[in-house]
């Protein structure tokens, strides 16, 4: 395990380094089209001793190599650079609006363990029923539907129209701001299930077919050969089987949601990390743009690097180094 | 003496996209306390889906037992709830499988798997039945049984997985233990042992054994009765020395001499079965084995053969298993290409 | 074993193909997606010669009094935008601009995935551990924020955002194409063929191509529909087409702030949307059948 663990993280290494080359690259001078010294600044006028400043920090007039060794530098030491519009480094202003995409992600997380998980194993215990062809139509709908789109409409359904035919009695907060007559985590409900729309799809849809998988297998028949009852032999022996692969899924999909918020905290102007990202790409606000990105890769490969340790201690098969792949 | 176990006209039919297969039509046999049924036959004659008919295990929905009876000491287990049923497999009658590779489910401890019917069938706590997990994986030749059934199924090697399988199978203490291809899987020095291994078990806890297997050389020495199938129906069936060196089916012939024998003329020539098994869907009418048959007349391909009683146990399911002339002139037949005279 | 002739083993038989069709016509699903496909293509193709003429050019500014944030009406039946357009003309005209999007993007994915998952699945060692560090790499990054930074630098422009959604597309073709490399050239006919003297170009493309394309296939049919999907994310944030081209993730972009007053801003893109997405990924389950492929969910 240990050992597994070590190779793990050294696979990481020349990983990051790729990471760092690729964002190195988008702003070095010379390689694309573009001005290095805006991808730093972002796209504001600055006076020209601010301009002389940035090109002797950055090393910009030295070779790329010399360039990218202080980038690299600057990173490991927690300097993402500054927003020069707003006057704050970086790293900063992401501090601040960490706690709010945190708390969305877990809401959203827990709406597709619960929803897709359930639909998953309906599907596959009913296979080729109403339910089943019905729920695996849904999760096609639902990995079409651009969930800004979804988010949008759920503000006018829940948020407006519900209100107007329920006389004001029912209806549902559409953003963190809307209103302070609801408890806390009543605001979370759209935006969460928003943003959990496409994953629970695929959670479905893993789930389905794993349980099938799993329920073909020889070790099912020999669990009924037992004597044990249909619903022990599927949740106990085909649902832990199944379960391994999902749970890989879901622990990716919390490091990507941290990301992938940013369309659904734009619509519904939740003030975290997705969203302060689309106010600087709006500003062209490169620092902060550059800087958020490099931020939720490194928290998405902690958060990776997590599930696949987690991974080896719900298989045995990789846990004790055996016959697994 | 009521049998431990009587089969009476069984079958069992699947619904597939291309009609239906009859995978089982027609079995009947007993079997008796502590003797030794051995069930031989192609893949696809139908063995295994006796084995799991008996069981109660055929897949549903496309799989369904049409007919017959399977009485276990007098109760007939297919008009049974599944409740009783229930409480019958794994305890009364346990079943080992072909695979110990994939039988064996990778995320749960061999110990734990083991004692999972103790639990369920003898009410132990979760505790005792993992002590008694540890003696029977002792019982069936485990090195070091305390530290192994903390072990996981990859973590055994292919002969080890097939012993825990029987440990598993005996861990009620089963009337009846059937055992689906339980070598097959499985390299030939260890398929050796673990068949010895049954055998001890067999002597030691009294059980009956159905041996299903597609090799009649793996139980000639061990099997009291042999049934042999042939798409779907049996061919022949009848104590173990009288399906050996009196056989009555053109069948079992074939099989005999692809099987290669120690006790006859080293010059005996090998005749393998020529052609192959019928497709289950399309069965040919009359004697399904005729058109490999090299004896077939007319009215094997229309009528189907009855089983006719040879001797009081032996039954042969051949038009001519009762008539003396066509058993002499075989005889001469076979003997005419290596020009021998027969006697 | 008698070696063939490898000149005449080579693609799968036609029958194969049409095996597929088969079963690909038997699939509702799959058919109705394939329907609706074209429908837009050819409602959008002959567009010029009805829309504009009908229900008025898509970027016709309409300044006059009550011609903004008309709702839908027998004369505007998507309603007309902020500025007097025509919501209708603009869905049917985004749908070149999300059709083209979609397909050029994924033609680039496959251009370059293709010939670096074909190099590394065939000559595996050295080029296949750099091919398949660098697409990790790229699976390092959250797509969408990949795709932001990309154009951030190229900026942004529909053609830019093609490139970019492009660029990011071809780790997982080459993945997929690799894999199924690998197990086509285990094949004895592939054997048979180097035997015969083939050279890697003639053994890639008369041999190996034709057995692994399949996968390509779905995986091609689906990225379509993904790449929709990411123009449209794109435009809304503003990030991708550029006004006043019609876009469907634009319009939505444009109506965010009138969503409760003109709620017909956001319904009729966002379906369109919708639909074409699903139709690419109902035809994609549909070939994944239809070809017997294997591919994780």
């Amino acid at each position: 395990m240990l050992r597994y663990a070590v190779r793990r993280i050294l696979q990481m290494i020349p990983v990051f380094i790729g990471v760092t080359i690729i964002l190195f690259v988008l702003r070095a001078p010379g390689v694309l089209p573009g001005d290095p010294v805006r991808m730093i600044t972002g796209e504001r006028a600055i006076p020209e001793s601010l301009r002389e400043q940035i090109i002797e920090k950055h090393a910009l007039d030295q070779p790329l190599h010399m360039q990218y060794v202080i980038y690299v530098r600057n990173l490991l030491q927690g300097d993402l650079g500054e927003s020069y519009q707003r006057g704050r480094p970086v790293v900063d202003i992401f501090a601040e609006k960490f706690p709010n995409t945190l708390r969305l992600a877990v809401a959203a997380i827990i709406v597709e363990i619960v929803l897709g998980l359930t639909a998953g194993i309906v599907s596959a215990i009913r296979q080729y029923s109403f339910l089943d062809v019905l729920l695996t139509l849904s999760t096609s709908v639902l990995v079409s539907v651009p969930v800004f789109w979804l988010g949008m409409l759920f503000q006018i359904f829940f948020g407006i129209r519900l209100k107007e035919w329920t006389n004001d009695a029912f209806y549902l907060p559409i953003s963190q701001m809307s209103s302070a007559q609801f408890p806390d985590w009543v605001h979370l409900i759209l935006p969460a299930i928003t943003l959990a729309s496409v994953s629970t799809a695929y959670v479905a849809r893993i789930m389905r077919s794993q349980m099938l998988e799993a329920m073909g297998q020889d070790y099912i028949r020999t669990a009924e050969a037992k004597g044990l009852k249909r619903r022990t032999v599927v949740y106990r022996h085909a649902l832990k089987n199944a379960m391994i692969p999902v749970v890989t899924f879901v622990g990716i999909d919390f490091g990507v949601m941290m990301s992938g918020a940013i369309l659904t905290e734009t619509v519904f102007s939740w003030p975290g990390v997705g969203r302060e990202i689309f106010l600087a790409v709006g500003q062209r606000d490169w620092p902060i743009v550059m800087g958020g990105v490099i931020i939720i890769v490194v928290i998405i490969m902690i958060i990776n690097l997590i599930v696949d340790l987690s991974y080896a201690l719900l298989d045995p098969r990789i846990r004790y180094g055996g016959g697994a792949e | 003496m009521s049998a431990l176990l009587e089969v009476n006209g069984l079958a069992t039919h699947f619904t597939t996209r291309d009609g239906v297969v009859k995978a089982v039509d027609g079995v009947s046999f007993r079997l008796d306390a502590g003797k030794t049924l051995a069930v031989v036959g192609e893949s696809g004659s139908g063995k295994s889906v006796t084995a799991l008919s008996i069981m109660r295990l055929v897949a549903k929905p496309r799989g369904n037992i049409v007919a017959g009876e399977v009485l276990f000491k007098g109760d007939d287990l297919l008009k049974m709830d599944d409740a009783r049923v229930r409480d019958l497999r794994g305890d009364r009658i346990a079943m080992i499988f072909q695979d110990p590779m994939t039988s064996l489910n990778p995320v749960f401890r061999v110990g734990r798997q083991i004692g999972e019917s103790l639990m369920l069938h003898k009410g132990m706590s979760r505790k005792e039945a993992f002590e008694r997990a540890i003696e029977l994986l002792d019982m069936v030749g485990i090195p070091n049984p305390r530290d192994r059934a903390r072990d996981y199924p990859h973590q055994f090697s292919g002969g080890m997985r097939q012993r825990a399988m029987i440990a598993m199978a005996l861990a009620c203490d089963p009337d009846i233990l059937i055992a689906d291809e339980p070598t097959t899987a499985l390299d030939v020095t260890i398929q050796a042992q673990i068949l010895e291994l049954m055998m001890e078990m067999q002597a030691r806890t009294g059980a009956a054994i159905i041996m299903i297997t597609h090799d009649l050389g793996v139980v000639a020495d061990l099997a009291d009765d042999v049934m042999v199938m042939y798409a779907g129906k049996q061919v022949e069936y009848g104590p173990s020395d009288a399906i050996f060196y009196d056989p009555f089916h053109p069948y079992t012939w074939g099989l005999l001499d692809s099987l290669p024998r120690h006790d006859v003329d080293e010059k005996g020539v090998l005749h393998p079965i020529t052609g192959q098994p019928p497709s289950l869907i399309n069965v040919p009418p009359g004697c399904a084995f005729h058109p490999r048959c090299p004896f077939a007349q007319e009215v094997c391909e229309t009528d189907v053969p009855p089983a006719l009683a040879v001797t009081d146990a032996h039954v042969s399911a051949c038009h001519f298993s009762t008539d003396p002339e066509f058993r002499r002139g075989v005889a001469v037949a076979c003997a005419v290409p290596e020009g021998v005279e027969s006697a | 074993m008698t070696l063939r002739d490898p000149g005449n083993v080579t693609a799968p038989s036609r029958t194969l193909w049409g095996d597929a069709w088969r079963r690909l016509r038997k699939n509702k699903f799959a058919i109705a997606g394939l329907v609706w496909i074209v429908f837009i293509v050819a409602m959008t193709l002959s567009a010029d010669l009805w829309v504009p003429a009908t229900f008025g050019d898509p970027l016709a500014i309409n300044t006059a009094p009550g011609a903004s944030l008309a709702p839908p009406s027998l004369e505007h039946p998507f309603g007309t935008d902020k500025l007097g357009r025509d919501v209708f003309s603009r869905v049917v005209y985004g749908a070149r601009v999300s059709l083209t999007v979609g397909v050029l993007a994924v033609s680039i994915s496959l251009a370059i995935g293709l010939l670096l998952g074909s190099l590394s699945g065939y000559y595996g060692k050295f080029i296949d551990t750099i091919v398949m560090r660098s697409a990790d790499v790229f699976f390092a990054f959250p797509y969408i924020l990949f795709a932001i930074a990309l154009i951030a630098v190229l900026g942004p422009s529909y053609r830019n955002v093609f490139i970019a959604i492009g660029i990011l597309g071809w780790p997982s073709i080459a993945r997929v194409f690799r894999s199924s490399i690998l197990s086509v050239k285990e094949n004895e006919y592939v054997d048979a063929a180097r035997a015969m003297g083939a050279s890697d170009l003639r053994i890639m493309v008369r041999h190996i191509m034709p057995n692994a394309i399949a996968p390509i296939i779905v995986y091609g049919t689906m990225s379509v529909g993904g790449a929709i999907i990411t123009e449209a994310a794109l435009s809304f944030l503003g990030m991708g087409v550029q006004p006043p081209t019609p876009s469907w993730g634009l319009m939505l972009s444009d109506a965010k702030s009138l969503m409760f007053a003109a709620p017909w801003l956001t319904i009729w893109p966002g379906f369109a949307i919708l639909t074409t997405v699903l139709s690419f990924v109902l035809m994609g389950d549909g070939l994944r059948d239809a070809l017997d492929v294997k591919m994780k969910d």
